[in-house]
Order: C-alpha cells, then structure tokens, then sequence
C-alpha cells in the first residue's frame, strides 16, 4: 500500500484550505497517492464569495497590468516544468509527451497575455449608424465564472479552461475531478503570480455534488463546461441557470478569438454630434 | 376665438386589403391550418375584428419545420452573394409597399402612423439592406472560424414592433445560411402576413422562410420541436426564462431578448430642456410598450422640482388616440390584457403612497386607452419602479450623487438599457461604463439602427441583434 504523498489544499481567496467538511477523495497515480478535499455546497459558496469580491479587483487592473500577470504564471510553470513533467508521468504521460504538453501550455498563457491589451480591439467598433451620432460597441466581462475543465490528463487543457474568461476580466472558479492534482499543483504557482486573492479559485471534488448549486447560485453569472458532461447534469444545470437567465456554454472554444466570445457582454454606447 | 380649431389628418385604410382568414405560409405557399382552428385579430383602436388567423397545433409547426429543413437544402447551395441580392430586393420591395405595410401595423397594432411610417419601416428596410450586405461577408466579420450557421432556426417576437422585430429576426438569420420557422405575436400578425407574400414575389427559394401564427401554444411547439437547432426570442423575461428552461439538455442555440426596467439618469447639469424631450421620447413611444422604454427617471435631487413641472408641462402637448392620425403621439394599448396589466400596476403604484399625474385627454370610446402618466414621491421598492409596466407610465427616483446614481440604475435584475444626461462628457463616460446596460443612450434616447448592436445584460437576456454583433446570433464556432 503506497503512502498518502501529499493532501493538497484547494485554492480559494488566495489562500490554500481544506473542505469545510473535512472530507476528502483519494487520486491514486502510478507511483503516488494524494489525498483532494472534496468541494461541499458551502465550499462552492464561498469560492463564489471569494470570486465575486476577485472580480472587483481583478476587473479593475489595468490590461497592461492582467496581461504581465498572466506572463508571470507562464514564468513560474517553465522555472517548473520538470516538476508538472514528472507529476504527468506519473499520470501515465510518457516522458516527451509530458514535456510537450508543458510547453504547449506555457505557450497557451503566453498567446492570452499577449491578448490581454488588445482583445477588445477585435471585438469592439464603431457602428456606422445613419444619423448624426456618435456609436460605439464595446465589450465588458460577463463576472463570476465558474468552469469545469476538461478532466484531462494535460496542463495546456487545464490552462485553456481558465484563461478565455480570465483574458477579458472575469473571475474564475476552475473546477477539477479526476485531473485535480494537476490543477491544484498550478494551484501553487498561480499563487506566485500577483492575481489579486480570488481572482482564480481552484477547486475539486465530484461535480455531481454541486452541479444543482453551479446552476442555481445566482453570483455564478456563466457556468463554462469544457468536460464532456451527462446529459442529465446539462439538464439539470439548463433548468436552475433559467432562472436568473444565466449564461452557460458547454464545451465552448478553446483557441483563437472564438473562445473569449462566451464571457463577453457589448455595451453599445451612443451620443449625438453637434455644434 | 384665437385657438385654431383641431384638424384631424387620417390616413386612408384604403391602402391596405386584409383577407378575411389566414392560413400558415409554409414552404413557400399559404396553407390551411391542420388545427382547423383560427383566432381574431382586432384593431385595438376601435376593437373591430380585421381577420382571422390560423393557430399552429404541433402537426403544424413539425410541417414548417420540416420546410425548413428541406429549404437548407437549396438555401445552403445558394450562393453567399445569391442571398445576398435576395436579401436586397426585399429591402427594395419593403420600401415601395411602405406605407401599405405602415397603415396595416398601425390597424392592427395601435401604434401612432407617424411612428410606424417615420419609424419601423424605414427600419425594417434598411435592416434588410444592412444584413443583405453581410451575407457574403461572413468570414471577414469574426475570422473565418466563426462562420457556421445553426441551421433550422425557430424565431419567436413580440407584439410592440412587430414587422421590424420580424427584420431583426429574419435579415441576419437568412443572410449568415439559415431556414426560418418565425411566429409573430398573436395580436399583431398582419404584417408577418403581409411579408410573406413578398418572400414569394421575390422568389425566395421554398422552405427558407416559413411563418406560423399562433398563441403561446404555437411558440411552445415551435421551441420543443426535435429539429429546431436554434431559437431567437424577443419579450418577457418570465416567457424567456421558460424557454431557456424548455431547452435544458437540449444542443439547441438561444438568444433572448427580454424585459426591461431603464433608467434614464438626469443630472442636474443637463440641458434640461432637451433632456425633457429624451425623457418624454423614452418613456412614451409607441404607447412605452417598448423593452429598452426609459421607464425609471432618476433625476438629481436639486433639479426635481424645476424638472418635473417641465416634464408636466410638455406631457400636457401629447396627442392621444386615433393611431392613423398623423398628428397622433401616443396610440393605442395593444390589449385588453396589456391595458388591464398597466391599470392594475398603476392602481397598486396609487395604494403604495405614489403620486400620480396623468395628462387631461379626452380618450376616444371604443379600443384600449391610457393616459400619459408620472409617478412622483416613489420609494424604491414600490411595484411601479421595479416592475416592467410596459406603458406609458414613468416612475421617478431622486439621487444625489453620480455614485447613488448609479447603485439605483444597477439595483434591478434587468440590464437592457439606460439614459444618461450631462453636459459634462467624463460625467458621460465615467457613468456609462458602470451601468450595467447592454445599450446606453447619452443626452438621446431610444434610438436604433441596424447598424447598432442591441441587446441586455443580467436577466434582460443574451446575445445581440443589429450590427456585426448580430451575425453571432446566428452562427457558431466550425469545429
């Protein structure tokens, strides 16, 4: 029987802690055994907590200041990287496929820093209206997002699951199952990286214990679904999100321009011309 | 006597000629209704009935629905610029049969000639125009990876605009490659009528555009058919919701444009007088049965008074009744339902402690009515400035501050639009970027163009029409 290697903390409010209720999963890897607490009801809500105060303060730094820290991060993963290599084979990644998948991720967060100060330039315009008036759209971030990554065995799916919403300015709450030593060990160097305290909450447990709740709570402003999840669970999700007509996109776009669009609002501002 | 006596100018009805029932306009051709069941479209001004029309049952809409598919067919082999020039001729037809299309939305709607002549149709066209321009340019608009269109799209609209929500509906859905199943409203069918026959007269090719009338019962139908893959609602909030619920689990595109509860923000160094009229335009055109209506006035607590008598004074100018007069401002309510809903929320407005003015009119004997109305001395949680009223009635809230200003604009779960006005532009800029509003108007109101994007934040909906916005409405993400 191998030895419990580490019980990992989630990352909520820019601190490290356990569950409320103290429970935990176990993710058995080849050589290592980790113990994850088990994101609870309350857990999510005071990540939502959390993340509606990291918006705030997220939203509110310059684009040039989001995009350094976002490049910050792809610093601290590459002063790393054989540390993520070693912990993806241990997932069961061979060696150069571990190594790829590092440096496809790190240049996954360099390409969103680098979009940071300019996205809006793609997506906003002035709308050449018929009339002596002055007319512009431009986008605004939709809030608290809440995204459950792919559950993948790979770093570049885990950052692309976070950093579309995190681009424009939303605040994130990443939600990991089967994958979450990976996203908790990133845990740990988003930490080094300057994001105001709940910015970028990452959480675990099963999703089926909180999907009724990611639906419902009325904070959570777009729910993300990069897994492949059960009818039943969209379903359910669709149905509580109505009610306070949430966004929710389901395996939404994870490169290019295409995979902001979700996590945008336009704001179309008009003012007349005169003399 | 020095008053000039009062002309009334009518325009004729004569233009128009109403069919005494209505089938379905399926795969290119009017049919009757499966349901064998019809209902009565009255003018609202005079309650007379103008026609009847067919109610769509669920073997109805499963028929549009499959010419729908069939025409995807032929209309996913016509070329972009193909569609483009269809796009264009109707845009031309709509404008030589304006004023036909403008009387018969005024009969059956109740909205003022001069709104529905000045106002929707050139809209309409030029939305037409606009989209017809975009359909070959698809992949210059988001970068070609965004580019594929939904397919059968099921579009649902509301009674207040009811041929220019048709355009905002139909003009970008057919130029980015999809068919379309749309179902007007209930009360306001006649125009949706009317348009389908100019589908056919530019040969449109069959099943890519197809209109079912109906009740909410059709709607229903429309939205839980297997083979719709995407659905564009415009109208309550309470009727969004069910839909976006009704599609739950389902891989079924959605796009809502629902209520609204606007604040129109009047600092006190705006240009007053100009201001008054942006109020009045928001608030009372077309009856204020408009979604984005300026229906919350915040006005800065040292000008209320001066305000408010200015206000009175240019609201006593409105002229109500006959929707074909062409000196008419306020028309008719567009329902029974609709008058009853505005009556009972103004009534509850009075008990709650409001103080209500409405202007001295005489309104004429038959049709549905409601004075131009104002609400002073509110509180915050009264009915009248939470709710939708969807009316001609407009609530005022005092603040003192740009930062109260803003917490008051903000503290609704809507977010369709808002009003700012100052003379002061980083005054302008500073509040527009913290309302959370998907369309805000400074020193102007209520003003559109298919060139703007239009659309709400929160629980006014998603997604935009107008613009180059508007094409996401209607195509996805290739994969």
């Amino acid at each position: 029987m191998t030895e419990v290697k580490k019980t990992y903390k989630h990352y909520v409010d820019g601190k490290f802690v356990r569950s409320e209720s103290g429970k935990v999963y176990a993710i058995d890897l080849k050589n290592e055994k980790y113990e994850i607490p088990l994101t609870s009801k309350k857990d999510l809500r005071d990540a939502v907590t959390s993340s509606k105060a990291g918006f705030t303060k997220w939203n509110s730094l310059t684009m040039y200041n989001k995009s350094q820290i976002l490049y910050r991060l792809s610093e601290m993963i590459e002063g790393n990287k054989e540390s993520y290599i070693i912990l993806l084979q241990d997932h069961g990644l061979r060696k150069n496929e571990a190594k790829n998948d590092i440096e496809n991720s790190i240049n996954t967060i360099i390409w969103y820093a680098g979009l940071v100060d300019k996205w809006e330039q793609l997506t906003g315009n002035l709308n050449p209206v018929a009339g002596e008036y002055f007319n512009i759209s431009h986008q605004e971030p939709i809030g608290v997002t809440f995204t459950l990554n792919s559950n993948s065995i790979s770093l570049d799916d885990l950052v692309k699951s976070f950093l579309p919403a995190l681009t424009v300015g939303c605040s994130v709450i990443n939600f990991s199952e089967k994958n979450a030593v990976i996203a908790l060990k990133l845990s740990e160097d988003i930490n080094n990286s300057d994001f105001p305290a709940g910015s970028l909450n990452i959480i675990a447990g099963k999703f089926e214990n909180i999907v009724e709740d990611v639906g419902g709570h009325v904070e959570i402003k777009h729910a993300a679904i990069y897994d492949d999840i059960s009818k039943e669970s969209k379903t359910i999700i669709g149905e509580k999100g109505s009610e306070s007509v949430k966004r929710i996109s389901f395996q939404p776009p994870t490169s290019g321009l295409s995979s902001i669009l979700p996590f945008i609002e336009t704001k179309t501002v008009w003012h007349p011309k005169g003399k | 006597m020095n008053n000039w006596e009062y002309a009334e100018s009518i325009e004729s009805e004569k233009i128009v000629k109403i069919e005494k029932k209505y089938g379905h306009f399926i795969n290119g051709e009017f049919v009757s209704p499966n349901s064998k069941k019809y209902l009565d479209t009255i003018s609202p001004s005079s309650e007379e009935v103008l026609s009847s029309i067919s109610i769509g049952n669920e073997k109805d809409v499963d028929f549009a629905v499959n010419a729908a598919k069939e025409g995807l067919k032929q209309w996913s082999k016509t070329s972009p610029s193909e569609r483009s020039k269809y796009l264009f001729k109707l845009a031309r037809l709509i404008q030589e049969r304006s004023r036909e299309f403008a009387v018969l939305e005024s009969l059956d709607g109740g909205k003022p000639i001069k709104e529905s002549r000045d106002f929707d149709l050139p809209q309409v066209a030029q939305n037409f125009f606009y989209y017809a321009g975009w359909a070959d340019k698809i992949d210059l608009a988001w970068g070609s990876e965004i580019s594929k269109p939904y397919g059968v799209v099921g579009q649902i609209i509301p009674w207040n605009f009811p041929l220019l929500m048709l355009s905002w509906k139909v003009a970008p859905a057919l130029a980015t490659g999809n068919t379309v199943v749309l179902k007007p409203a209930e009360t306001t069918p006649l125009t949706a009528l009317l348009f389908a026959e100019l589908c056919d007269e530019v040969g449109l090719p069959k099943g890519v555009f197809n209109l079912i009338t109906g009740d909410g019962t059709t709607g229903s139908e429309l939205v839980n058919h297997k083979d719709i893959k995407k659905i564009a609602f415009t109208g309550s909030t309470s009727v969004g919701k069910y839909i976006q619920k009704s599609l739950a689990g389902r891989d079924v595109g959605l796009t809502l444009e629902l209520g609204g509860k606007a604040a129109n923000i009047v600092y006190n160094d705006a240009a007053l007088d100009e201001a008054v009229e942006g109020v009045v335009n928001g608030i009372f055109f077309n009856q204020g049965h408009v979604c984005c209506a300026g229906s919350r006035l915040l006005v800065q607590e040292d000008i209320h008074d001066i305000f408010i008598s200015k206000l009175e004074k240019r609201m006593q100018t409105l002229r109500v009744g006959n929707p074909l007069d062409k000196n008419t401002d306020i028309g008719a309510i567009n329902s029974k339902d609709q008058l009853d809903k505005i009556t009972n929320l103004v009534n509850e407005g009075v008990s709650d402690g409001g103080e209500l003015f409405q202007i001295e009119c005489e309104l004429p004997k038959n049709g549905f009515w409601f004075k131009p109305s104002l609400f002073t001395g509110v509180q915050a949680n009264y009915k009248i400035a939470t709710e939708e009223i969807f009316g001609p009635v407009l609530t005022t809230l005092t603040f003192r501050t740009p930062d109260e200003a803003v917490e008051i604009a903000n503290n609704t779960e809507y977010g369709l639009s808002a009003g700012i006005w100052t003379e002061k532009g980083s005054k302008i800029l500073w509040t527009a970027d913290r309302l959370d509003a998907g369309v805000i108007w400074a020193n102007t109101f209520n003003k559109f163009d298919p060139a703007s994007p239009f659309g709400g934040y929160k629980e006014s909906g998603f997604g935009r029409e107008g613009g180059r916005h508007g094409l996401l409405s209607y195509i996805k993400a290739s994969s």
